[in-house]
């Protein structure tokens, strides 16, 4: 299992979460579950850092909680993107890819 | 993050909490049910999902980084490991907390004497309003004169800045019945005179109206101090009777105890009243060219007046008292001067000196531990380093070294405070009684409000710049260097230098302070004060006018009793005179000689008056320059004779000869046709009669028959201790008048000891403070070299295998003292040259900028502080260079 350091990971948690939650409503559980899944069990969303995360997202006013009941009806917190979420989705999808463009020509250079 | 924001998350925060359990519990219990679908046990499957999450009490408060609740639950866990750090290192905490408590302590005790002496309001209704109303010749500038009677009934009738104006003048009465006669000295005041300062009487009415006029006057009130001791606090005093100089007087109140009500500069006794007593000018008083300037004036401003607009209307008032009455008035203006600056006036200097002086010293107590802070920081740079590495921001880094800091201030400010209760107490004990009118100083609100300040202050101080290096320091550099030879390590090392410099800088300031101080004292007991002050006894009688009215009763009385006085054994000589020498007292009146052109009565010389009994040069050892001396006759007899003193000769006769030449001296009386000229028989030497720090002014002595006083300062040459015969001299008193008190015993040398206190005191209280400045900064740069070396066993240990001799060494080490110290000294002698003249109305006989002291100093800090590196030098040539490469 790879284990991103901590400072890769900070920048593209957030990035991670948007997208997770730009396809609708989740609660925490949910977006670890998902983000497992569509990385093909690549990437492992530590709880230790997406529960801060997700708070930050939401003082920051890019997330907006509600409680809800969960598929098989337990009561959990469901996060939803706001509008100011889909504009910083937007932002961090063009500067991860400026990154991983940068970081292929520096690879292909070489 | 906003404030309201916070504010309002703080108010969530139950609300929050509650949320996040709910949470994070809904979540571990998904995770447990997938894991238990998944297969596991549902032990394991609850274990598994609990471990995924690592502590969740931990995780919840990352969550609410936010909340402010959770920042002071921080401070709280920062305090907790700052508290157990100290603990840990119990040298380093000794030292630093020491210290502070030594600056702060220092520094309250000031406080809280300048809180009381300069900032606490004094004990009168809106003392704001309160001024001093003073005359003030421009001949002869004085600016506290005391006032002419008809001037102040002028002033009265003419201002319209004052609501209402008071008089007072003191003297020393006699005090009998109920126990032995006692001298105390009562103020006649007019009857407003309580009312005018509001001051409200512990017991009693007080005057009222009527005791103002002719005739009602035969009331007292009286202190706290006199009513407690003498009249064992009577709380039936009111409306009983006592006796003073045969008289009876009613007493009408008590003063409350904080009524300490004394201005020196207008008292005629330079002594605290002890009782007040009406007193109605008589109507003669009221004459202008046959009135003396011997009351003192206290006004009230009326409401939204100011000082300086009643100093404008009593100078227009005083130049039109200067055109009616050229004689009397001529060259007098009027001086204005707030109650408070009265007071505090002559102290304010002093104080603010040593409160200057304190700062400093907390400052380089501040520098020490923050070099201290620098040292151990670099020390604990691998720590700081994987916390930094494992999340902490540098905020919560510096949050946490600040706390440490904060910690150690408030344990040195606690101990400081406690530090100055004692030092505070023990400084008034050693302050000279005349000093400092206090017994205690209160930790009050002010003064503990002051501490907390300081400490709070201090802690910041020398906190910030150690966190501040830390929380910037690069985590990579620090983990690989191992904490040498870093960006932070070089920035410490430059704080440390700086901090060392800094310090040496500050105490050479301080030691130049009291550099000067001392040598301006040494100059003043240098200076000779005119006559012998050793074996000699002083004490004061006065004679009641009732007993004694007619001059001949109190010509011979003072005759016998200096006769009794000179056979009592031990006794080499008796004499009197009118006002004692250096006690700051003295009659002054002008002076015409007959041989030079006659003047306006305000536009002549002056000259202070000196009545003297018998043997009175010889007794006190005066020289005689010229002439003779007075006569057995002239003692006895008004012969129109006086003796000058060399600065009356200098300053007036111009080199003609003294002898033969005839003064007229305007103190009996003013009509020209009954003044007698008397002829000048002598010139003696000059005496010292305000104090050693101010030039002998022109005296003229007269016998006593000539103006006869009936208070007189008797003078006994003893051959052995002066005090051995203070019995013997009352006996000899009583024994001619069994009402007479013995008053004011003293030997000459306490009452010059007395006129120095205040220069002595100052200058050892700058005196300690610099000794402890001077300690400290050599702490300070000990520490630094010490460290030095330390960190550099290493290339010292190469140095050494490398052949360095000892020597080599040595300088190598002192080298870098060296240069801290020059640097400190010259920044220290540049803000000397710019802060001593602060010190210039303390200094006597010495400049500001005295090169000889200057330069002392600078040798004295060098030299200490070359002394306090030369310690580690030489464990530096000790470096064993085996151990020393093996060190890693």
């Amino acid at each position: 299992m790879l284990k991103p350091k901590n400072d890769l990971l900070q920048g593209t948690l957030a990035l991670l979460v948007l997208k997770t939650l730009a396809c609708g409503p989740l609660h925490g559980y949910g977006i670890t579950l998902y983000i497992q899944m569509v990385s093909k069990d690549f990437l492992r969303v530590e709880e230790g850092s997406l529960y801060p995360a997700l708070h930050r997202m939401e003082q920051d006013g890019w997330v907006s909680a509600e409680w809800g009941l969960s598929e098989n009806n337990r009561r959990a917190r469901f996060y939803r993107l706001t509008a100011k979420g889909h504009r910083q989705l937007a932002e961090e999808e063009k500067n991860w890819e400026r990154l991983t463009q940068a970081v292929a020509h520096v690879l292909s250079f070489a | 993050m906003s404030l309201l924001a916070r504010l309002r998350s703080m108010l969530r925060r139950n609300r929050l909490d509650q949320d996040l359990d709910e949470e994070l519990r809904s979540h571990l219990e998904m995770r447990a049910a997938d894991n238990l679908a998944a297969g596991m046990p549902p032990e394991q499957a609850r274990y598994e999902a609990q471990k995924r999450f690592g502590n969740t009490t931990l995780l919840k408060q990352d969550a609410r980084e936010v909340d402010i609740v959770r920042w002071l639950d921080e401070a709280a866990r920062d305090f907790r490991h700052a508290l157990r750090m100290l603990q840990r290192s119990p040298g380093f905490t000794t030292v630093a907390v020491l210290t502070l408590a030594l600056g702060i302590g220092a520094n309250t005790a000031i406080f809280s004497v300048i809180d009381a002496v300069l900032l606490r309001p004094l004990p009168y209704h809106e003392p704001d309003q309160l001024v001093m109303v003073w005359e003030n010749n421009s001949q002869h500038p004085n600016p506290h004169n005391t006032v002419s009677p008809p001037n102040f009934l002028d002033w009265q009738n003419r201002n319209t800045v004052f609501s209402s104006m008071a008089y007072m003048f003191d003297g020393r009465d006699n005090l009998t019945g109920n126990g032995d006669p006692q001298e105390v000295v009562v103020q006649d005041v007019s009857a407003n005179f309580f009312s005018l300062l509001g001051v409200s009487l512990l017991l009693g009415p007080g005057f009222t109206p009527e005791n103002g006029q002719a005739g009602h006057d035969n009331v007292v009130i009286l202190g706290y101090g006199i009513w407690k001791e003498r009249f064992a606090g009577d709380p039936a005093i009111v409306g009983k009777s006592i006796v003073l100089n045969g008289h009876p007087q009613t007493v009408v109140g008590v003063a409350p105890q904080n009524f300490q009500w004394f201005i020196k500069d207008g008292s005629l006794t330079s002594a605290k009243p002890q009782m007040w007593s009406p007193f109605v000018f008589p109507q003669s008083w009221s004459n202008h060219n046959d009135m003396g300037r011997f009351i003192t004036v206290v006004a009230r401003l009326k409401p939204g007046a100011n000082r300086s607009q009643a100093q404008t209307q009593m100078t227009a008032i005083a130049s039109q008292l200067e055109h009616e009455y050229p004689d009397a008035d001529g060259h007098w203006g009027v001086n204005v001067v707030s109650l408070r600056d009265q007071i505090s006036g002559e102290l304010r200097p002093a104080l603010l000196v040593l409160f200057g002086a304190v700062a400093f010293v907390l400052l380089i107590a501040c520098a020490n531990v923050s070099s201290l802070l620098l040292a151990r920081a670099a020390s604990r740079e691998r720590e700081m380093a994987i916390r930094t590495a494992i999340g902490a921001s540098r905020w919560r880094i510096a949050r946490q070294l600040l706390m440490e800091s904060l910690l150690l201030a408030l344990i040195g400010g606690g101990i400081g405070v406690a530090l100055a209760v004692w030092g505070t107490n023990a400084l008034l004990a050693a302050s000279p009684r005349n000093l400092l009118d206090m017994h205690s100083v209160s930790m009050d609100l002010p003064v503990l409000s002051f501490a907390l300040a300081a400490t709070l202050l201090a802690g910041l101080l020398f906190g910030f710049l150690p966190s501040y290096i830390s929380a910037h320091s690069r985590i990579s550099e620090t983990l690989k260097e191992g904490g040498r030879g870093t960006s932070s390590a070089n920035r410490r090392a430059f704080a440390r230098n700086a901090f060392v410099v800094a310090q040496l800088g500050l105490a050479l300031v301080l030691l130049t302070g009291s550099g000067l101080l001392i040598r301006s004292f040494v100059r003043l007991i240098g200076v000779d004060p005119g006559f012998d002050t050793g074996h000699l006894l002083t004490f004061k009688v006065s004679l009641p006018r009732a007993k004694y009215g007619k001059d001949p009763l109190c010509l011979a009385f003072f005759q016998q009793l200096l006769a009794r006085l000179s056979v009592v054994p031990g006794v080499r000589s008796a004499t009197m005179e009118s006002f004692p020498p250096l006690a700051g007292l003295g009659a002054a009146t002008a002076v015409h000689l007959l041989g030079q052109p006659s003047l306006a009565l305000s536009d002549l010389p002056v000259t202070n008056v000196q009545v003297v009994g018998s043997n009175y040069f010889n007794t006190m050892n005066i020289p005689l320059r010229a002439g003779r001396l007075f006569n057995a006759q002239e003692l006895a007899q008004e012969r129109h004779v006086t003796i000058i003193n060399q600065a009356f000769a200098d300053k007036y006769l111009h080199g003609l000869n003294p002898l033969g030449q005839k003064a007229a001296i305007y103190m009996k009386s003013l009509s020209e046709n009954e003044l007698q000229p008397s002829e000048i028989i002598g010139v003696v030497g000059d005496v010292h009669q305000l104090g050693l720090d101010t030039t002998p002014e022109p005296t003229v002595y007269w016998p006593h028959p000539e103006l006869v006083m009936s208070g007189m300062t008797i003078l006994v040459r003893t051959a052995n201790d002066p005090l051995s015969i203070a019995s013997a001299a009352r006996t000899a008193l009583q024994q001619l008048d069994p009402e007479l008190p013995l008053a004011g015993v003293a030997t000459m040398d306490q009452l010059l000891a007395d006129s120095l206190s205040r220069s002595r005191f100052t200058m050892l209280l700058l005196g300690i403070f610099s000794a402890v400045a001077l300690v400290l900064a050599a702490v300070g740069i000990y520490g630094l070299i010490a460290y030095s070396v330390t960190q550099r066993t290493q290339e010292l240990g190469i140095r050494i295998a490398l052949g360095a001799q000892r020597r080599d060494v040595l300088r190598l080490v002192l080298a870098q003292g060296a240069r801290l110290t020059l640097l400190g000294v010259a920044i220290g002698v540049f803000a000397a040259l710019v802060l001593s003249r602060l010190l210039a109305t303390l200094l006597f006989n010495v400049s500001a900028t005295d090169p000889l002291t200057f330069a002392g100093v600078a040798a004295l800090l060098a030299v200490v502080a070359l002394l306090a590196c030369f310690i580690p030098a030489r464990r530096a040539t000790r470096v064993d260079p085996i151990v020393a490469l093996r060190y890693e």
